[in-house]
């Protein structure tokens, strides 16, 4: 049965009424219309759908509406309000996209481990980004991106 | 079906093979000849009497509107000012959303930051034009595209020179504004955009001298690059039609199955499901399983109802079928006579020489699937018989009148609206996505947004031919390679499309058909195809990629064996040969590919020292884009058959390069991709079904396996070719090569399944 659910995503309270196991990719996809977060598996397999719980890089697709009380969610859309946070200055710098539908979850990743660690080691970062796959295989480019992201954040 | 001839189909690309168009070409009765050699001078369809203005001749010049300027429909002039450059080919991640504007804009004269670009809609060019693939959007369009701005540009300074009552020699066009150089007057294009519609499109323009670009060879982005790192770039699955329900759908397992019985009573109770509805499969050319989809209000309840349903199959015969058993025979047949002989020269059968002077080789690699990120997705939307669908499509023409056909709906009623592609890789040249969608939308009274999950998408792709190839050379006394004979065994991908009269010889492309580019004086080689029950398709550079691993291993093979350096080797069979004409209107141009395999080998430091256990090796061939490439590759190795890969070299030589960036992104990305099918990437199957269920069992490359990569382009004032696909082919064979250098060939891909570990 449908429950109702209120949820801070980006700043803004919403309320949906879901299903308890419905993931929170679709309510952000289809309830709140931030498709921005990508369905890439379902299964955590790819990390398409990473968004940031609580500036904790998480997989969107295997996280239940009933388990997200109080949550505070950040998509893709609030990572920065114009695409100028450090990361996304230093995806648009190197040019890192080619069909550029992984690199939401790819730049949340690297959000959150930024969250985590402000100066992640080169090892932190490989470890991190190793989960999220990109089958344009723009990962030189990520691991360049990257490393920029993190000298802009420790400025 | 339509009918298309099956010599033409064999003697041209996958890409031009593949167009609606072809049937009417096959109904206005132009041979084969008379279209090969048409086709030497186009890929987008002049042949059809496809005007260079890319307007089908109805919708031809708003002539006289004032509102704007629309000389041909890949640009259009606002009387505000504002250019839009339209892009008839699908983005799909290969970057064509601003290499084609760029050539537009350059012959246009325009402030390139300025400009917006658009994908151009469905229907506002001829059939073909919307065709994506084969590496063909830059090549193909590279004429027609400068002659759209050359004749923009044309008509907006006569316009001027009009006004002015000068004469246009003396006026001069740039960053959108025309100037006349005598008195220092100027107006910009939006000014001149309602006098310059009034005039006629004059047939033939100047075009621009190559040294005069200014935006062309220099590096531009996506001008939705922003909008990609925001999450507000709208791809296929992204879009939403109002009204909109979503469905997902269980297919037959087995190919040719049918469905005996269904249970849906259990789905039906999930709150949410409107509707469960039976769908039945088609034939060639797209293989539609039959299925039953789960139609709800959303998703979720979708796949939780699908999860409910209680089917039961009929399998057909062919439901035992393995891998396992496909690569016995495969290798049973290779020793065989080959179903037929594709290419020859000199004769083989004369040449003699011992055991001693011989070397036989075989070589393999398996089925694999796309795995584009985003997952197949379709919303399509019947109104009695009337369509309208919206989605990534690479060959929508195609789609169309197969869905036409197969769906009873009139060809001029369906409306396609194209969207973005998260990744594609020749995906969505197959069309079975569409069609059901549109079977499944029959049957519900609103749009239904179809969804493929991963599972689904790994599990019914059309998979790149699991293939295998049997070589034999053998050389006089002196070392002389005298004769070359190369067994290609694979399951069709002409065979699935096509049907069983299909003459399979796009399978060769690749240095296994006319294009072979060693001079050897006795050649043979030849094709066998082998049935398997499989859904086979295109997967980016899929021909080359399947043969140039075993030409590029079993000539390093051959080097090896009589002790020479694999690169001076190639060198010498490559060096001193003419360009010679391979198929269609392509000329393979040996000294290219000498050039890409010497940069690769320069920028590796082919001839420096290295430590004992570092290795390197080296591959390279021509692609049917025009366009050359190489790999090098070095590795150190820390066991026996473990290694890690220090660096790797892409070389390219695809003519003038567009937009270098692009180039180069491409470059990096068909090595990945390349190299994920060289460590990793592998379908098998077992009892006809497709074992691998997501990518924890399918695996891509990740970010750890991929190392430094460059990229180095060969300078050159050529046409431009292709740069989508010929990054991808060489990895393979030049890893392969340097394991062979360390001591141990590989000969299967991926290399796990021969012990090989990486680190």
């Amino acid at each position: 049965m449908k429950q109702s659910y209120t949820l801070v995503v980006n700043g803004h309270s919403h309320t949906v009424e879901a299903e308890p196991d419905m993931p929170l990719l679709w309510v952000l996809r289809d309830f709140l219309q931030l498709t921005g977060t990508k369905f890439g598996c379902g299964v955590a397999s790819c990390g398409a759908c990473t968004v940031l719980v609580n500036g904790e890089a998480t997989r969107s697709c295997i996280v239940q509406m009933q388990n997200t009380a109080g949550l505070r969610i950040t998509t893709i859309e609030g990572l920065s309000p114009d695409g100028s946070h450090p990361v996304q200055k230093a995806w648009e710098e190197v040019s890192v996209p080619q069909c550029g539908y992984c690199q939401a979850g790819q730049m949340m990743t690297l959000a959150g481990l930024l969250h985590q660690h402000k100066k992640p080691t080169e090892e932190q970062i490989s470890t991190a980004m190793d989960g999220v796959l990109c089958r344009c295989g723009t990962y030189q480019r990520i691991r360049e991106a990257a490393m920029k992201a993190v000298e802009a954040m420790n400025k | 079906m339509m009918n298309r001839g099956d010599e033409y189909l064999n003697s041209n690309p996958r890409i031009l093979k593949t167009r609606p168009n072809v049937a009417h070409m096959t109904k206005t009765s132009i041979s084969r000849r008379q279209f090969v050699k048409l086709s030497a001078f186009t890929s987008t369809g002049l042949v059809l009497g496809f005007s260079l203005t890319g307007f089908p001749a109805a919708a031809m010049s708003p002539a006289g509107d004032c509102d704007f300027f629309q000389p041909n429909a890949f640009l259009r002039i606002d009387k505000s000012g504002l250019v839009t450059i339209l892009v008839g080919r699908q983005e799909m991640g290969q970057g064509v959303n601003i290499s084609l504007p760029m050539i537009v804009a350059e012959e246009l004269e325009v402030d390139f930051q300025k400009i917006k670009t658009d994908i151009a809609p469905f229907g506002s060019l001829k059939e073909g034009a919307h065709d994506t693939g084969g590496s063909q959007s830059v090549t193909g369009g590279w004429d027609e595209l400068r002659q759209a701005g050359a004749t923009a540009r044309t008509m907006l300074v006569s316009a001027a020179a009009k006004r002015w009552g000068v004469d246009e020699n003396l006026c001069k066009a740039e960053k959108g504004i025309v100037v006349h150089t005598v008195s220092g007057n100027s107006l910009s294009y939006g000014d001149l955009a309602c006098e310059a519609a009034a005039l006629p499109v004059p047939p033939v323009v100047a075009l621009k001298d190559g040294k005069d670009y200014k935006l062309i060879g220099k590096n531009q982005y996506k001008k939705s690059l922003k909008e990609v790192l925001t999450g507000k770039a709208k791809y296929g699955i992204d879009l939403k039609v109002p009204g909109m329900l979503y469905a997902v759908a269980e297919r037959c397992p087995v190919l040719g199955g049918s469905l005996e019985s269904l249970d849906d009573s259990e789905t039906l109770a999930v709150p949410g499901v409107v509707k469960v509805v039976r769908y039945t499969g088609t034939g060639i050319p797209m293989n539609v399983r039959p299925g039953v989809a789960v139609i709800a209000t959303d998703i979720w309840a979708a796949m939780k109802g699908r999860r409910l349903l209680k089917i039961k199959w009929n399998e057909g015969a062919q439901n035992t079928e393995s891998t396992e058993q496909l690569f016995k025979t495969f290798a049973a047949t290779a020793k065989k006579q080959p179903k037929q002989v594709v290419h020859t020269a000199g004769d083989t059968a004369k040449t003699k020489a011992p055991a001693s002077r011989t070397l036989t080789a075989t070589y393999s690699a398996p089925f694999l699937a796309h795995a584009q990120m985003e997952p197949i997705n379709c919303i399509a939307e019947v109104k009695g018989d009337r369509c309208e669908f919206w989605g990534g499509l690479q060959l929508p023409d195609w789609a169309v009148s197969t869905i036409a056909t197969e769906c009873s709906i009139p060809k001029a009623n369906i409306k396609v609206n194209l969207a973005l592609m998260g990744g594609a890789f020749g995906r969505r040249l197959q069309f079975d996505f569409a069609i059901e969608a549109v079977k499944i939308a029959q049957q519900a009274d609103k749009p239904v947004k179809v969804i493929w999950d991963r599972m689904d998408d790994i599990r019914f792709d059309n998979y790149r031919p699991a293939n295998y190839h049997r070589l034999q050379a053998k050389w006089d006394t002196a070392g002389n390679l005298q004769s070359w004979e190369h067994h290609v065994l694979t399951t069709s991908i002409a065979r699935m499309v096509e049907g069983p009269e299909a003459k399979d010889l796009s399978e060769m492309l690749g240095g296994a058909h006319k294009d072979f580019w060693y001079a050897v004086p006795n050649v043979k080689t030849s094709y066998t195809p082998v049935d398997f029950n499989l859904q086979r398709g295109w997967l980016r550079g899929v021909e080359p990629v399947v043969n140039v691993f075993a030409v590029e291993c079993f000539i390093d093979e051959i080097a090896q064996k009589l002790k020479k350096d694999p690169l001076q080797y190639r060198l010498s069979l490559l060096e001193g040969r003419e360009p010679f004409k391979a198929y269609w209107d392509k000329t393979v141009e040996p000294a290219r590919l000498a050039g890409v395999l010497k940069l690769a080998a320069e920028k590796i430091g082919w001839t420096q020292k290295r430590a004992a256990n570092r290795f390197v090796g080296i591959a390279g061939h021509m692609f049917f884009c025009d366009s050359y490439a190489a790999h090098a590759i070095e590795i150190e190795m820390t066991g026996p058959k473990k290694f890690k890969i220090l660096k790797i070299v892409a070389t390219i030589d695809c003519g003038l390069v567009v937009n270098p960036d692009g180039m180069k992104n491409q470059m990096e990305g068909g090595t990945v991709f390349g190299l994920g099918q060289a460590l990793r990437n592998e379908i098998t199957v077992e009892n006809s079904r497709v074992v691998q269920d997501g990518y924890y069992t399918y695996e891509l490359a990740r970010y750890k396996d991929v190392p430094q990569i460059e990229v180095y382009a060969v300078p050159s004032e050529a046409k431009p070719g292709g740069a989508g696909e010929v990054g991808v082919a060489t990895i393979s064979p030049a890893l392969c090569n340097a394991l062979a250098a360390a001591g141990r060939r590989p000969h299967a891909l991926p290399i796990k399944n021969e012990g090989f570990e990486w680190l």
